[in-house]
């Protein structure tokens, strides 16, 4: 499903070249879910990004359901994300100029779903959204905001769900509510989910949890391991 | 007092964060007060040029100008006594032609006729350069050097007027008294009074002007100049005199300036309102991103107004430097551009630096900044404490408190006085100001009506399934985005400059339209009572003509209307020499609308019809007495009759008209209006001129051609003040599209992660502005066609039609300024790796 040879990232700074990530490989098969996991500057989220096209590796292979996303342009990514993969941001980041059924209805529109609104309207329903449909982010809270853009990743049925901390920004409880409509969609669609997160208890609901630890894989946990 | 030092302290640490969010609101308040400053200068140059070169302008220190004679014995002696030199000039229209037979070629010209003292002040010069007193020697005239390229002549060629033949013997390069010179159909003959003799023009009745340059003492100062003036005009009272000075050399010229001047500062203002809305933006969008500060201030303990004296001192600051900096451009523009401005004028310009234009451009700069800074800076009130702690949502979106909006209705009614007072126009200044503020709240309604709609079809079945459209329109009608600020700018510019493309459009239609339809070809004028049967037999008898008017025509003087005396009203009726005729029966197509035309034979006491239009003007009723000189000699009349007259149809038509016997004895000539085919025209003008070469024909094309010509050059001084305030406005574009910048950085890396590849993403960027542009464009078209209609039929009394071919010139340009802003604007989000700014937010 996922593979990835030898990746490495380094980006220009201020202060110069700055080594993200070093000879990471990995692979992920289909419908696991997996936990990153690290201290802050480990590199989780710009591996999250790498595995996403939305950053592109410096170094190494990175190949999505067979296809190579470091030889592809912007926009063969753009295409093969909307076909295959849906992203959730700590932020949220959805479109302020569009309503919660517009956000969501986006990537099914641009994959040129027919019934793009009446699947939006579904997977609202589906996160409890349904009453909010016609609203703007910035008249929704943080959590809602958060089950709309929860909705948006999910709505294409992706093959592959990517998750950057999606409940860094919000309280214990609604962080916690987030997390099992995100499992729960996870379930439903059967996808591949990456979760990077701090949260060992939120890792610990992955089949598997990768520490990272200055751009490196540090260790590797499976679940079965975790509960022994 | 410790309010002001705490606000001083807090908004000079503000500033230490430099202007980077203030380079449109420099440049919106740059822009504005520079046009306004520069227009001022160079009014003002042109009237300090006026003043000081005004005896040059004028060819002496004053002139005495009488209608249809020459100054008698004793007025000429009287001139003499009180000056040290008097130079006599006539000034008529004449032709002059290259020989005297069919084959001749013939040209309209204003001739000056002139004696040996002329030039009193400055120097003719002449191609090639010898002295006036050899070029005129003798039988020789000068001529323009368009009339010789005319005419296809060179100097030694031999040219007629009249009968006469005269040596060319110079190509005319400057006139020193040109300036003074009023409006002229045809280019100028130099040629000496006395060698006139025996070319039959000047005879009793002819139409022409003699002008007495009259040079006084060096040490004459202007008490002495009033007292010489208050002797001739004791002297020739009541004789239609005309008396102009040094001080007013060109009074044609100042007015012109002074009413263009006036009418562009207008549109100046224009101008900077449009500047003001990027001023408002600039500042909403400063103290939007200043809200934690402010949050962060109130909860150290700041006042409400601590913070507003703070951040009005911030503003007044950067205002106070952008006004300078539109005061250094406003003076540097016209000193740019001087060459080409004097070249354009045909007085001198005292191009330089000028107090008190600069003074007006600031202080309508200054009160635009105020007007569209205190509403946002009102709103910071409305910033609470508590928002740092939850998501910062910004000064509050509601009315300012009532003293605020008092502040803000008391400015806006200083600017608006102010504007026209110093105008000089306080109706157009007031109409401008009304303009300005019904556009732009229909603006305002139009943005507002556009964001509805957008927001609508948005969400409509329509638009599903095609997301760059949807998201165009949703950026368009969403919460924040640029909408309102761009229609506002844009549109204003673009009303002002669909305003002035439908006024010219129409005028020029109006011209091109009415007047070949109903228009003579040729006015002949100096026709002698022995030549008129010759004449006619000339005309009526060529197949070609298909109407021919007569009337008589004699030079009077009004000297009073009901009893009022003429020097105390103020009318073109009244104003300087008057051309008036005789009909014994009411001549034909003429429509009595009150009282009664004259008995046929009538030879009682005069009697006078008068135009309707103008007697009302006028206040000239039925039963009222008119008195007027002709040759000298006081006639006074009963107007009995008022007629319709319509002076737009370009035939004969005559304010006044006496019963024939009142005026049939003094000297007159005839005029003559000649409708015939265009083909025709060369034939008939050569046939008439051969049999009569004193008469002057003027064509009516020709003249058409002048009107269209100077309200060409009308319409482009406008256009180029209607070119700044759309500059204004595509800066206050570019202002919207670079504040939407980072907007539309992360809209891009939020639709590639969701799937949208670069030209989706770049399709829906430009949808959007071409939407805002064409938004603009439409609104202004409406608001254009609105003034246009308003100008031409209340004010010209024209009809109005909609000009399509700039209307919708304006809607292209309108989308195209914005979809260049906006693409110019697209680049660097389109090029953003999405992990790059959606990980930045995080």
């Amino acid at each position: 499903m996922l593979d990835l040879k030898d990746v490495s990232l380094s980006l220009d700074g201020n202060a110069g070249v700055v080594e993200i990530l070093h000879g990471i490989t990995l692979s992920v098969p289909e419908r696991e879910t997996v936990g990153l996991v690290g201290p802050s500057g480990s590199g989780k989220s710009s591996l999250l990004m790498v595995m996403g096209g939305l950053e592109r590796a410096t170094g190494g292979e990175v190949m999505a359901l067979g296809h190579d996303l470091t030889a592809m342009d912007e926009d063969a990514l753009a295409r093969f994300r909307r076909e295959h993969m849906g992203v959730v941001f700590q932020s949220f980041h959805l479109i302020p100029t569009m309503t919660a059924l517009e956000n969501v209805a986006t990537p099914l529109e641009l994959a040129g779903v027919a019934d793009a609104f009446d699947r939006a309207a579904e997977e609202l329903e589906a996160v409890g959204l349904g009453h909010r449909t016609g609203h703007y982010p910035a008249q929704m809270s943080g959590g809602e905001q958060q089950r709309v853009a929860l909705a948006r990743a999910a709505a294409p049925r992706p093959d592959i769900l990517l998750a950057d901390e999606p409940t860094g920004n919000l309280d214990a409880a609604t962080g916690e509510q987030i997390m099992d409509l995100l499992f729960g969609l996870r379930d439903r669609h059967g996808s591949t989910l990456i979760l990077v997160t701090h949260s060992r208890e939120l890792a610990e609901r992955c089949d598997r949890t990768i520490r990272l630890v200055d751009g490196r894989l540090s260790e590797e946990t499976r679940r079965a391991e975790a509960a022994e | 007092m410790s309010t002001l030092t705490n606000a001083r302290r807090i908004a000079v640490r503000e500033l230490r964060g430099g202007l980077a969010g203030f380079r449109i609101f420099l440049a919106c308040l740059a822009l504005g007060v520079a046009a306004i400053a520069a227009v001022g200068s160079v009014r003002v140059s042109i009237t300090e040029g006026l003043e000081r070169e005004g005896r040059n302008i004028l060819g002496g220190d004053a002139e005495v100008e009488i209608a249809y004679r020459f100054a008698s014995e004793e007025e000429r002696a009287l001139l003499d006594r009180l000056t040290t030199d008097v130079s006599e000039i006539v000034d008529f229209r004449s032709m002059v032609a290259t020989g005297t037979g069919l084959e001749a070629e013939r040209a309209l010209t204003q001739v000056k006729a002139v004696d040996d003292a002329y030039p009193l002040v400055g120097e003719v010069e002449l191609d090639p350069a010898i002295p006036l007193e050899e070029a005129l020697a003798g039988d020789r005239i000068v001529v323009h050097p368009v009339l010789a390229d005319r005419l296809g002549v060179e100097v030694g060629d031999t040219l007629y007027m009249g009968d006469k033949p005269f040596e060319l013997s110079a190509r005319l390069v400057r006139e020193p008294d040109l300036g003074a010179a009023g409006f002229g159909l045809g280019p100028r003959t130099l040629v000496r009074t006395e060698a006139l003799e025996g070319t039959g023009l000047l005879s009793a009745g002819s139409l022409f002007e003699t002008e007495y340059r009259l040079a006084l003492p060096p040490e004459t100062d202007n008490a002495r100049l009033d007292a010489v003036r208050a002797e001739v005009e004791a002297a020739l009272e009541g004789t239609g005199m005309r008396w102009r000075d040094r001080r007013n050399a060109a009074p044609q010229v100042e007015r012109f300036v002074d009413r263009i001047g006036a009418f562009l500062v207008l549109v100046g203002l224009a101008g900077l309102a449009v500047g003001g809305v990027g001023v408002s933006a600039a500042v909403r969008a400063y103290l939007e991103a200043k809200t934690p500060v402010i949050a962060t201030l109130k909860t150290l303990g700041a006042e409400s107004r601590t913070i507003f004296a703070a951040y009005m001192m911030q503003i007044a600051a950067l205002a106070a430097l952008g006004i300078f900096m539109g005061l250094i451009l406003g003076t540097a523009i016209p000193l740019a551009a001087g060459p080409l401005i004097e070249a354009r004028l045909p007085v001198p310009v005292a191009l330089g630096v000028h107090v008190q234009p600069l003074a007006e451009a600031a202080l309508y700069g200054a009160l635009t900044a105020l007007i569209f800074t205190l509403w946002p800076l009102a709103r910071t009130e409305g910033v609470r404490a508590a928002s740092l702690f939850r998501d910062a949502a910004g000064p509050s979106r509601g009315l300012p408190r009532p003293p605020y909006l008092a502040a803000l209705a008391a400015l806006v009614a200083v600017l608006v006085t102010l504007s026209a007072v110093l105008s000089g126009i306080p109706i157009l200044a007031l109409a401008a100001a009304g303009g300005i503020a019904v556009a732009l709240a229909v603006l305002v309604l139009a943005a507002f009506g556009l964001r509805r709609l957008a927001a609508r079809l948005s969400r409509s079945p329509a638009v599903r399934g095609r997301p760059a459209l949807r998201a165009a329109l949703g950026a368009v009608g969403g919460p924040g985005g640029e909408a309102t600020a761009v229609v506002l700018s844009l549109g204003l510019g673009l009303t002002v400059l669909a305003a002035v493309g439908q006024i010219d459009a129409n005028m020029r239609a109006a011209i091109d339209r009415d007047l070949p339809e109903v228009a003579p070809s040729y006015f002949f004028v100096d026709i002698q009572p022995n030549q008129l049967e010759g004449f006619l037999d000339t005309v009526e008898n060529d197949p070609a003509v298909t109407r021919v008017d007569t009337a008589p025509m004699l030079g009077g003087v009004v000297q009073s209307l009901g009893g009022r005396p003429a020097s105390e009203i103020d009318h073109w009726v009244t104003r300087g020499d008057r051309r008036v005729s005789f009909a014994d029966t009411l001549p034909e197509g003429t429509r009595i609308t009150s009282g009664e035309w004259w008995p046929e034979g009538y030879t009682g006491e005069p009697q006078i019809s008068f135009a309707q239009e103008e007697a009302d003007e006028l206040g000239v009723e039925l039963g009222d007495e008119v008195v007027i000189n002709v040759l000298g000699r006081d006639i006074t009349a009963t107007v009995t009759s008022l007629r319709e007259v319509d002076f737009s149809s370009g035939g004969i038509g005559f304010v006044m008209v006496f019963n024939e016997a009142a005026l049939a004895g003094a000297p007159h000539t005839w005029l003559s209006t000649v409708y015939a085919e265009d083909e025709a025209e060369a034939r008939i003008l050569r046939q008439v001129a051969a049999d009569a070469p004193n008469i002057t024909a003027i064509r009516v094309r020709d003249a058409v051609a002048l009107v269209t010509e100077a309200l060409g050059a009308l319409a482009a001084a406008t256009s180029w003040g209607a070119g700044a305030t759309l500059l204004t406005g595509f800066v206050v574009l570019i202002g919207a599209a670079a504040a939407g910048e980072r907007a539309r950085v992360f809209e891009a890396a939020v639709l590639k992660t969701l799937g949208a590849t670069r030209r989706t993403i770049l399709a829906s960027f430009a949808l959007r502005s071409a939407l805002l542009g064409g938004a603009a464009g439409i609104v202004a078209i409406i608001g254009g066609a609105l003034a246009g209609w308003g100008i031409m039929r209340l004010v010209m009394e024209a009809p109005y039609s909609f000009e399509p071919v700039s209307a919708f010139a304006i809607v292209v340009g309108g989308a195209i300024a914005t979809l260049l802003a906006g693409l110019a604007f697209a680049w660097r989000p389109l090029g953003v790796r999405p992990a790059r700014v959606l990980r930045g937010r995080d």
